[in-house]
Parts: structure tokens; C-alpha cells; sequence
């Protein structure tokens, strides 16, 4: 570990931080299929360009070498303040005490775009901050490497950082062509560290009299050697992608016993609500409010379950586009001009629930006055939240009530096109129950709306009963399929079954459906402002209906869960014959005006799968924590023992036996808190600790001046064999760190193992470097 | 080492620390990535594994063509001083030569500078050298003892680009490092002595123009006329010429104790242990002497006092010297001297067996001296033997001899002379010829403390004087 003393000249040092810089740079390239778009990387570039070139210049201007990497982190943050801090900054760069508090914000900020965005994310200005902090941190931590401790090697520690980040986040991890290119930068790294350190030796040459004198060869042609540089890379990174393809997939289940190893660090974005457990809390918590005119009171939808796999509904994980913000949104799906759709304001206000989808109702066209970064997803036109949740929002979203009529729903083409065919993926090990109902229920229906309405009058006959206890009784809660043919033989159940059991008998008879999550229309109270009636929404307007779509209108809701929520017009038996209003309707189950489920216990429509995974990996995370940390506090300790073995190897090999002795009771001695001193002479350190009382003993004693004549004889004497072998050493050296460590107390001698002190010395000779002269 | 070859591998390639630290790194990540299952970083932790792999193999199956040439200036430098060690590595490939550090392999207890970057060498200049296939390394490497050192091969450490491997290398080859011993210059004091009495009186009575008969040849063309014998050419009746060639060179002889016989094996001394401080003493005042009577003009032998027959004391040369170029000859011969260990005492006492030395009965007594370590009663036998040939006969002891050697060597008039430390070795050379003036009895052992010599520009002269007096 002992440093470089050799000084660079400013060319040396530069070749030097332009490697670096190199490294980073492609480094965090490596982050690129998780982050989407190419500015933010820019950004990182430029930060570490800021900062590692600063540090060369600061260098170059002789700053003390202990004192770069401190100036390093403030160019850091003036870098920072110049990109990020907005007007709180003083003269563009210089931060305030406002700046930190914008910083300290967009790192919270960073926090929950991590936890929720999925890959890529959008490169919010929570998510670059955080990149280009820890970038900048990166990019600090490399040139103390490189520069000040003069070990490159390591360099490929904080390097790795980045690289490492997608392996956990992504199935495929970093791309290959990135992963070649940091091998080679860092193999570049290498390469002019070794060019540099062998030019500066040269131009140092050695002091003293009798230094060797080398007179170089005026011009060499480096061409050959940059051949031979080219062709070892390249044979490694061959030899190295052969195995790598080459090596088989140990499954992680031989290692772990558990599967996935992305829980740990959450891969991906869990969109899931346990519905059950909000529904069966007793006391209802506000959710939100919003001001509507009367009668209009919709769906909020909060997300679209599209995928039924059988077991489980879920979502189909889509990347977030980054256009897709939601001041304009799209035109919902299929949904033709001749179709009545009129477009209603309403004022929605967050009051405790708290979630990364926004309640908005289905179609929106847009949405204004939100914080952070929110934007909606293809298709179920949800909105999510990636650097912010819905916490204390207040927004005001433009809803279409989309009002088709029968006619409009029964000329709906039954062919369903190509991308709507996935709305239609059913299990191959489908009951035969949920089969022969299909049939059995629609086999009149002439077309698929009225197949669809007969599936709904099929589910809101009085046969089907409304309960929250059965299905959990019964033990068939949940929305897999073999819970929806038990649903159909006992027939009692709550909305996730209704809603899970209308969707796929749609699919069976070729009706695309979809499962929406959300709220139901809410309860009005008696506030009124300006015309507008105040409507209070809560966790027991949990709900979840089916989605089903017909050509030319789009997707259509239904309600089939008796005594919830409102059945649309179109639906009902005999619509089209005698038009009237919407009238809200209470099943003879609903327990309240608001057809809301006084308790609905049981599991979520979309299984139990998470909990046990995320116990795991808690034990893992927590192994992880603690292996980290163990380490960390031991490193000393390892670093002195290494220390310590290749002292006894030296003196076993016999390479200056008695030095090295020496240095190592003189760093045990330190350890222990005696004050030695690196400028010391042998004699003054030996009286110094004859003093204390373990060295009363003959022995002890005798072995002290053993080692202290060994090694004034070996610095001082003529370069001759010392007259003690070998043994005689370790074994007085063995004796006389035996009598040191004697004289302290128990918990001193831990401590001299755990925080050895002469490392400490080390460090700081390490650090306090010598500079360049002028070169 | 003339021929540019392949280096050839003097160890296993190894990871440096670098590629230790990539390797640990790979199966860091192998475990994390199949942990985990993240595929992905499964190709970074195999780039980490690979890549050192690979260039440990890069580095092992890249042999470098280098030729190296190594000179020292001086190219035998005496114990204390130093000697510029140059290399000039040359690039024989075609490729250049990069990422390489040199280390010089010298003798153990020689400092060579620490591994040094060698710079990168381009390639092989067929036509029109430029000299950019060369790199130039020099140092300076300190000898502190005299000896004969064998420095290289040029160690070459080569890395591959990235420096995750290391493979060590040997390239050229390993060259002898003459350091001879000591030499204190000494007085011209001895030449007073009667010690040239036999020897370089009977060389001018040779030169005497009495012995024409001996020293006229046949004028042949190119002879200078004023070397025209008139009297030879009178009596052959042909052009005779004086042949000035010294025919009598003087003599001296120096006896040196190599085998320490006295020695007290198992007396452990602390430092040095392999380093018999009397013994290089004694070595240091034979050469003295030796280089001082070479450079008076004598022909000096040297034996070793264990057996004065075989003649020399090195198993190269006969152990006779003669100017010019005698010096070096005697000091390379001493240099090249081991010290007399445990293992081969007993064999060197073998090989001298216990032959006695014959008694020269000579017509004319040559100076001798004895330097003497730790002599045994054999080896002071051999000296009274020999003492009647001696004229003078000094015997420089040093602390280490034991005293009933001193007496028999007095008792056989040996003059004795104590030399402790190597700087009183001049003090100790005056003393000797100042006493050998004195005629001093020679129940008194000389300490060289108190006889301090005279200024070494009197006694100078004082030789001058004294010699023109004897001849």
C-alpha cells in the first residue's frame, strides 16, 4: 500500500484524469436501458468532466494533494447548484441555504422516482439529480484512486457502481457493447497509467550518488507497442466474452433456495392494491373529495388489469413514454366521432389516499395543476405518478362521458382486430364449468352486446349473491380461474369475482375485456359550492369492474357486482327500447345509498404472491446489510493483518529481515497507542517503550535490543548479512509484541486490532503526496 | 553475449500486484454475478481473470532479442573505490522493446542501483544506425573489499502493456570485476638497506664494461653507432655492439601465510564471519611491499609461507613478477586469493604436505619477508629454514600470531615487524628499514606506535642517498 512518491508533471497528470473521465463517462453509459433518452447522460459527462478536470487544474496549480478531493467535492456543487438550483443559486453557482433545501427535495424526489418509475424511466429532474450527484461522487472517488493514491486498479471499484445498478433492475442487465467499451476505458486507464508512471520514473531518475544513469534512445516508434497493447485487450476481452457465454446459469435456487433475486431491490414497479385490505378496514378513510354537477358523478379509475394469466390478473409492465404527458391526452380507443361524448370538468382533491396512480375517471382528456411528473399509460389511459405520489394533490381533469347508445354497441363489428387479440388470452386449462356457462348464458345473444348484457343480468340475477365472507369461507378468494368456476358453482362472492367472472366469460365468448381497479362514484354531501355538490370518496369505494370493448365505442364498463356502484344505461336488459336516465340502483344486498360493501375481507383480485418474497428478501437485504457492514468494520483489521504477514514474510524471505521487524513493532506499538513517531530513530522508540512495565522482564527486554541492534546494524552498518537468522527475529519480535500488548487492558487491545492506528499514519503519508516540481 | 540471442527466463512469469488485485476482483464479481445471476457483469469478471491470464502468457511467450555489452571503467579498481559499470542494451528484434525494468545482479554484499525503469528500446537498426536500438545504463558500484566479482547478467524484468504480469529475464552475460587490494605507498626507505647488496651489486657488475665478452653481439642495421663496442669489434675483427639487456634482475621474495594453519576454527566472530580481518591485512602489506619493490625495479616472487616450493600463490601464474605489468600480475594474484575457510584448511595442509623448504645456499641473499597471520610451528620451520638465503629478513606479524612465533622467528633473526591496523603499514615499512639501519638488537619487538618514521621526504631522500651510497 505504500504510495507512489514519484511527482507527475501537469501532461502526466492530464493523460491521467482524461483516462478517468473516459472511464466514468462510459461507465454510466451503462445505465442506459434503464433511463430513457440521452440527455441525462450528457449531463453525467459533464459533471464528471467538471470535476475531474477541475481536479487536474487545481492540481496543476499546486494545490496540496490532501486538499484536491475536498475542492473536488465543492466544484461538485457548484456544478450542482449551476444545473439544479434554479434561483435559489447566488450568481448561478454559488448555492444558498435554499439550494440545499431544493437539493435535499429532489433527492426525496429521487427517492420515489426510483421506487416507482419503471424501466426506462423518464429522466424527471429528481431522477438526473440523483445520477448526477452520484456521478460527481463517483467520479471523486475514482481520481483520489488514481491520482492521489496512484493505485488505478482499484479505480474499477466505483466504476463497477453504475454497471452493477441495471444487472439488479433489468432481466438482461447492461448491454454488452457498453460492458466491452468500460473494460476497454478502464484497460485504457490502465495503459496510460503504466506509460506515465514508467516516462515519470524515467524523467525522475533516482537520487544519489551511486543512481544508475540511463540515456534513453532518441526516438522510439510506439506503434509496435500500441499493436501489442491493442492485441492483448483485445485477446482478453475475447478470451473473456468465450467464457462468459460459455459459462453456465447456475439457477438461483441451487445458491439461494428462493427465486427471484430482483425483490431485493424491487425490480420493477408493484402496481397491485389489496383491495381486501381497504375494504375491510372498519372505519372508512377518506380517499378524496371532488366538486361535480349533479348527476355526474363517474369511475375513477386508478389502474387496468389486462393480462389474465390463469392464476392471477396483472398488468401488463410498460415502459412510460416520456411524450405522454398529461396536460394532452388521447382520444380513448375506438372511439368513434358518431358515439355522444361530452366533456366535464371536475375538481378533484387528494385527501388521504396514497398511491403513484392518480384517480382519474376513464376517458380523460387531460389533467392540469398536478406536482411532479405524472403521465399516462397507452391504452387503459391511467395516469402515474414516477417522482411523486398523490399525496396532498389537487388537480382538475376533464372527463368525457362517453354515451353510447344500444344500436351504436349492437353495430360493433365481432371481428376484433389484431392488437385488441391479447384482450381475448385466455389459459388453455380453462374449467369446463366457466366454458359451458358461456355457452349456456349467451348462446341466444345475437351479438356481442347482447351476449355482453346477458353476462351481466347473468351475474346481477338474484341467484348470485353479494358476500364478503363466502369466498374466504369457502377458500376461494382471489380472481384466478379456478376460483371463478367455484364463484359459478356457489355462486356468492364480492366485486373482484363478479368483476374477474364477467370479464372472462367476455373473452370466452370473444368480447375483449379488461379488469379496471378503482373507486366507485362516491357519496354526496350536503356541502355545495358555487352549484357544484361536494361528493366524498373513500377506502370502501374500493371497487373493480370489467372493461369490455366493442368496435367504434371503445371500451364500455359494466357492472355486474350486485349492490355496487351504478349500472350503465346501455347495459341493462331491454336498453335502446325505453331510453331514461341513469338512475343509480341499490341491489337488495346494498348496504348503503353509495352501493358500497360494509366489509369485503379476503385477498386482492390479484393474489397473494408478494408477501412471501418480500420476507425472503428481507432476510436477504438484511444478510446483505450486515455482511456490508461486517466488512466495512473489519477492513482494517485485515488490512493490518496483511500488513502485518507480509512484514513476517519479508523477514522469512530475508529482504531487509530486520526492518521490516522493526516497522512492525513500531506499527503494534502504535496501535497501541505508545506515541512513535515515523521520524523516530530506532533507539528513541526502543527506550521509549522499555519503559513500560511489560518490558521489566529479562526476556522482553533481550528481545527488544535484539531487534533494535538488528535493525541499526542493517541501516546503519554495512550492507552485510545481519549476524541474527531469521528465527531469532520473528521470534523476538513475536516476544516483544507479546510484552506490549501485556501492559493494556483487554479493551484496548480490541481496539488496537479493530481501528489499528498506524494505519491511520500511513494514510495520511499517503495523502500528503509530494507535488510536482513545475514540470 | 556478443551474439544477440533470446533472453533466457531466469524465473516464472508472476502477476504484480495490479494483476492479483484484477484476479481477486474477477472471482469477486464471478461470485456476485452468479449470486446474483447477473449475467451481464459476468463478462467484465472474466475480463478481470483473462486478462492477467493472458498477460502472464504475453509476457512468457515474447522472449526479447537483446545484446548487452558491459565495460568498467576502471577495469580493476582497488578495495574502496568504485567503478563505472556501463551497459549498452541493443534491441535485436524488430519490434520495440517496451515496459521492461533492468536490475544488474552483482555479489551479495554489493549494492547495485534498485529495479530502474529501462527505457523503451526501438527496433533493430540494420541499415543506418541511429542508435535509437540502444539504451545506455551506467552506474557506479562501490567495492569495499578486494576480490574478484562477478557482475551480471543484466536482469530484465518485462511487463506486458497493461503491467498485470512480470516475467524476469537474464540477458547477456556476467564479466569479472578485478578488485585488488590496498596498496599504501611506502618509503623508498628499504632501498638504504643492505638488503640490495647481493643481488643488484652482482646486476652492475654485469653491466661492468669488464663483461663485454658476455654482452657483445653482431651490429645489425638500425643499431645506433654509439652502442658500438669498440673493444669487442678490435678483438673479433668485426662491428660488435653492447648488448644493454639486464640479465640479473634483482630479486626479492615474499613468503604470505594463506592457510592461517593456527587458525582457531569455531571462534565466532560477530560480523564477519567469512572476513578474516588479519588475514586481509596480511594481504594488504604483501601487496604494498610487493608493488613497492616492483616499482624499484626488482623481480619479486611470491609464496605461499606453508609451502615456499610450489611457487606462487595463485594456481595461475608461477609467482613471479616482473615489471612491466608485474603489479598488476601480484595485485590480481592476491585479489583472486580466497580467504582460507574451515573446508579447505585441512586440504591445503594436504597438498603442502610437510615438505621441507630446501636451504638455498645461495651465492648471492635476495631480500625476503614474511607475512605472517597465523602461522604454525610448520610454517615457522619452513622461515628459519629458509633464513639464510634472506637478506634482509623481515617478518611483518600482525596481532593475530601467536608470540612463541615471534620468539622463534627472533631467535632465527628474522627481524619482526607488528602491523595492527592497515594504516600503519607505511610507519611499519619505515620502521622496519630504520631499525634495519640501526641495526637495533633483536631481543626488542618493533612497535610501529613509537617509531614513527621520519617525514616521507627525508626518508625519501635518505633512500636516494643511501642506495647512491650502496652502489
Amino acid at each position: 500500500m505504500r504510495p507512489d512518491t514519484i511527482a507527475l508533471s501537469r501532461g502526466q497528470r492530464l493523460a491521467l484524469t482524461a483516462a478517468s473521465f473516459a472511464l466514468i463517462a462510459v461507465a454510466s453509459m451503462a445505465l442506459g436501458p434503464l433511463i430513457s433518452g440521452s440527455g441525462w447522460w450528457w449531463m453525467c459527462a459533464f459533471i464528471a468532466a467538471g470535476t475531474l478536470f477541475g481536479g487536474a487544474g487545481l492540481r496543476a496549480i499546486r494545490t496540496p494533494a490532501s486538499l484536491v478531493p475536498v475542492l473536488e467535492l465543492v466544484i461538485l456543487v457548484l456544478l450542482l447548484t449551476l444545473l439544479f438550483g434554479g434561483t435559489t443559486s447566488f450568481a448561478l453557482i454559488v448555492p444558498t441555504t435554499g439550494t440545499f433545501t431544493e437539493f435535499g427535495e429532489l433527492l426525496g424526489g429521487a427517492e420515489r422516482t426510483i421506487q416507482q418509475q419503471s424501466v426506462p424511466a423518464i429522466p424527471v429532474p429528481a431522477l438526473t439529480f440523483a445520477l448526477a450527484l452520484g456521478v460527481g461522487v463517483l467520479a471523486v472517488c475514482i481520481d483520489i484512486l488514481v491520482q492521489t493514491v496512484r493505485m488505478p486498479a482499484l479505480a474499477a471499484a466505483p466504476a463497477l457502481v453504475p454497471i452493477l445498478i441495471p444487472g439488479f433492475i433489468i432481466e438482461a442487465g447492461a448491454e454488452a457493447p457498453t460492458l466491452v467499451l468500460a473494460a476497454a476505458a478502464y484497460l485504457l486507464l490502465l495503459r496510460v497509467d503504466v506509460r506515465v508512471r514508467r516516462r515519470a520514473r524515467i524523467m525522475a531518475g533516482d537520487e544519489g550518488d551511486d543512481a544508475a544513469t540511463v540515456i534513453s534512445p532518441a526516438r522510439v516508434p510506439i506503434a509496435s507497442t500500441l499493436g501489442a497493447t491493442l492485441g492483448l485487450a483485445g485477446a482478453g476481452l475475447v478470451v473473456a466474452a468465450v467464457l462468459a457465454a460459455s459459462t453456465p446459469s447456475i439457477s438461483t435456487s441451487l445458491l439461494l433456495g428462493t427465486g427471484n433475486p430482483s425483490t431485493i431491490f424491487g425490480r420493477g414497479v408493484s402496481p397491485f392494491i389489496d383491495l381486501g385490505r381497504d375494504l375491510r378496514r372498519p372505519d372508512p378513510s377518506p380517499a378524496f373529495h371532488y366538486f361535480s354537477p349533479d348527476g355526474e358523478r363517474p369511475y375513477f379509475t386508478l389502474l387496468t388489469l389486462d393480462r389474465f394469466e390463469g392464476a392471477t390478473w396483472g398488468v401488463t409492465d410498460t415502459a412510460i413514454d416520456g411524450d405522454n404527458t398529461v396536460d394532452a391526452m388521447p382520444r380513448p380507443e375506438g372511439l368513434s366521432s358518431e358515439v355522444r361524448a361530452d366533456e366535464h370538468p371536475i375538481d378533484v382533491t387528494i385527501d388521504e389516499v396514497r398511491t403513484t396512480w392518480l384517480p382519474v375517471p376513464y376517458p380523460t382528456t387531460r389533467v392540469d395543476g398536478l406536482r411532479g411528473s405524472w403521465f399516462w399509460e397507452d391504452g387503459s389511459l391511467a395516469v402515474r405518478g414516477i417522482d411523486a405520489d398523490t399525496a396532498g394533490q389537487r388537480y382538475q381533469a376533464n372527463w368525457l362521458e362517453v354515451d353510447p347508445t344500444p344500436a351504436q354497441l349492437r353495430a360493433a363489428d365481432r371481428r376484433v382486430s389484431d392488437e385488441f387479440t391479447r384482450f381475448l388470452a385466455l389459459p388453455d386449462d380453462l374449467p369446463q364449468v366457466i366454458s359451458d356457462t358461456a355457452a349456456q348464458v349467451t348462446g341466444t345473444a345475437a351479438t356481442p352486446y347482447d351476449a355482453a348484457v346477458a353476462i351481466q343480468a347473468f351475474l346481477r340475477s338474484p341467484d348470485f349473491e353479494y358476500s364478503t365472507e363466502a369466498p374466504v369461507e369457502d377458500g376461494y378468494d382471489g380472481g384466478g380461474f379456478d376460483v371463478i368456476a367455484q364463484f359459478l358453482e356457489s355462486r356468492a362472492g364480492y366485486c373482484v369475482h363478479f368483476a374477474s367472472t364477467m370479464a372472462v366469460l367476455a373473452r370466452e365468448v370473444g368480447i375483449p375485456a379488461r379488469i379496471s381497479v378503482g373507486y366507485t362514484q362516491g357519496s354526496p354531501s350536503q356541502e355545495r359550492v358555487g352549484g357544484l355538490q361536494r361528493i366524498e370518496v373513500d377506502s370502501h369505494d374500493l371497487h373493480a369492474w370489467p372493461e369490455l370493448y366493442f368496435e367504434g365505442v371503445g371500451w364500455v364498463p359494466f357492472e355486474p357486482t350486485p349492490g355496487r356502484g351504478l349500472v350503465p344505461d346501455y347495459s341493462r336488459p331491454g336498453a335502446g327500447e325505453g331510453a331514461g336516465p341513469p338512475i343509480p340502483q341499490s341491489g337488495s344486498a346494498a348496504p348503503s345509498a353509495s352501493g358500497r360493501a360494509a366489509a369485503d375481507p379476503g385477498g386482492g383480485i390479484t393474489g397473494t404472491g408478494g408477501g412471501l418474497a418480500l420476507a425472503d428478501s428481507w432476510w436477504l437485504r438484511g444478510g446483505v446489510i450486515a455482511l456490508l457492514a461486517a466488512a466495512v468494520l473489519l477492513a482494517p483489521a485485515a488490512l493490518r493483518a496483511g500488513q502485518r504477514a507480509s512484514r513476517l514474510r519479508r523477514i522469512a524471505r530475508g529482504e531487509r529481515p530486520a526492518d521490516a521487524a522493526w516497522s512492525e513493532l513500531t506499527a503494534t506499538a502504535r496501535d497501541l497507542g505508545v506515541d512513535v513517531g515515523i521520524a523516530d530513530t530506532p533507539r528513541a522508540v526502543a527506550s521509549r517503550i522499555a519503559d513500560r512495565e511489560g518490558f521489566a522482564a529479562d526476556e522482553a527486554g533481550a528481545a527488544l535490543i535484539v531487534l533494535r541492534d538488528a535493525v541499526e546494524r542493517e541501516r546503519y552498518g554495512p550492507a552485510l548479512r545481519t549476524g541474527v537468522p531469521d528465527a531469532d527475529l520473528i521470534g523476538a519480535l513475536e516476544t516483544a509484541r507479546a510484552a506490549l500488548a501485556d501492559d493494556e487492558r483487554a479493551v484496548d487491545r480490541i481496539r488496537a486490532v479493530l481501528i489499528p492506528r498506524s494505519l491511520v499514519d500511513r494514510a495520511q503519508a499517503a495523502f500528503s503526496e509530494r507535488l510536482s516540481p513545475g514540470t | 553475449m556478443r551474439r544477440p540471442s533470446f533472453a533466457r527466463v531466469a524465473a516464472w512469469p508472476r502477476l504484480t500486484r495490479r494483476g492479483g488485485a484484477l484476479v481477486l476482483m474477477g472471482v469477486v464479481l464471478v461470485s456476485v454475478s452468479l449470486w446474483f445471476d447477473l449475467r451481464d457483469i459476468l463478462l467484465l469478471a472474466f475480463v478481470a481473470i483473462a486478462m492477467p491470464a493472458i498477460a502472464a502468457l504475453f509476457v512468457s511467450l515474447r522472449p526479447p532479442r537483446l545484446a548487452v555489452y558491459r565495460t568498467f571503467t576502471p577495469s580493476t579498481i582497488a578495495a574502496g573505490t568504485s567503478t563505472w559499470v556501463s551497459l549498452s542494451v541493443k534491441n535485436r528484434s524488430k519490434r520495440t522493446f517496451d515496459g521492461a525494468h533492468w536490475r544488474d545482479r552483482v555479489p551479495d554484499h554489493l549494492t547495485a542501483p534498485p529495479d530502474a525503469v529501462l527505457p523503451a528500446i526501438g527496433p533493430f537498426e540494420r541499415m543506418l544506425p541511429s542508435g535509437d536500438d540502444t539504451a545506455h545504463l551506467e552506474y557506479r558500484l562501490r567495492v569495499s573489499r578486494r576480490g574478484v566479482y562477478v557482475v551480471g547478467p543484466l536482469r530484465v524484468g518485462v511487463t506486458d502493456p497493461f503491467a498485470l504480469a512480470r516475467i524476469d529475464r537474464d540477458a547477456g552475460s556476467a564479466r569479472e570485476l578485478v578488485v585488488t587490494p590496498r596498496v599504501t605507498p611506502l618509503d623508498a626507505a628499504l632501498g638504504t638497506a643492505a638488503s640490495v647488496d647481493g643481488v643488484l651489486h652482482g646486476l652492475q657488475r654485469r653491466t661492468h664494461p669488464n663483461s663485454d665478452e658476455l654482452i657483445a653481439r653482431e651490429y645489425r642495421y638500425g643499431d645506433p653507432l654509439r652502442r658500438v663496442n669498440w673493444a669487442a669489434t678490435a678483438r673479433r675483427g668485426e662491428l660488435m655492439v653492447r648488448e644493454e639487456e639486464q640479465r640479473g634482475d634483482p630479486e626479492a621474495r615474499i613468503l604470505l601465510d594463506t592457510t592461517l594453519s593456527a587458525h582457531q576454527r569455531g571462534s565466532k566472530h560477530e560480523f564477519d564471519d567469512r572476513v578474516h580481518a588479519g588475514f586481509e591485512l596480511g594481504i594488504e602489506v604483501a601487496a604494498s611491499i610487493g608493488v613497492h619493490l616492483l616499482d624499484l625495479g626488482y623481480q619479486v616472487r611470491c609464496d605461499a609461507v606453508a609451502d615456499p616450493a610450489r611457487g606462487g600463490i595463485a594456481s595461475t601464474s608461477d609467482g613471479e613478477y616482473h615489471m612491466p605489468g608485474g603489479d598488476q600480475g601480484l595485485l590480481e594474484d592476491l585479489a583472486r586469493l580466497d580467504s582460507p575457510t574451515r573446508s579447505d584448511a585441512p586440504a591445503r595442509r594436504a597438498t603442502t604436505g610437510g615438505s621441507s623448504a630446501p636451504a638455498r645456499a645461495r651465492e648471492a641473499r635476495m631480500p625476503g619477508f614474511a607475512v605472517l597471520v597465523e602461522p604454525d610451528e610448520h610454517d615457522t620451520a619452513n622461515l628459519v629454514a629458509l633464513r639464510p638465503g634472506f637478506e634482509p629478513a623481515v617478518a611483518f606479524v600482525t596481532e593475530s600470531t601467536a608470540t612463541r612465533v615471534v620468539h622463534a622467528l627472533e631467535e632465527a633473526d628474522w627481524r619482526v615487524v607488528r602491523v595492527r591496523r592497515p594504516t600503519e603499514i607505511g610507519g611499519a615499512w619505515s620502521g622496519s628499514a630504520v631499525r634495519g639501519r640501526a641495526a637495533v638488537a633483536n631481543d626488542r619487538i618493533a612497535a610501529t606506535g613509537d617509531a614513527r618514521p621520519a617525514p616521507s621526504g627525508t626518508a625519501r631522500s635518505n633512500g636516494h642517498d643511501g642506495r647512491a651510497d650502496a652502489s
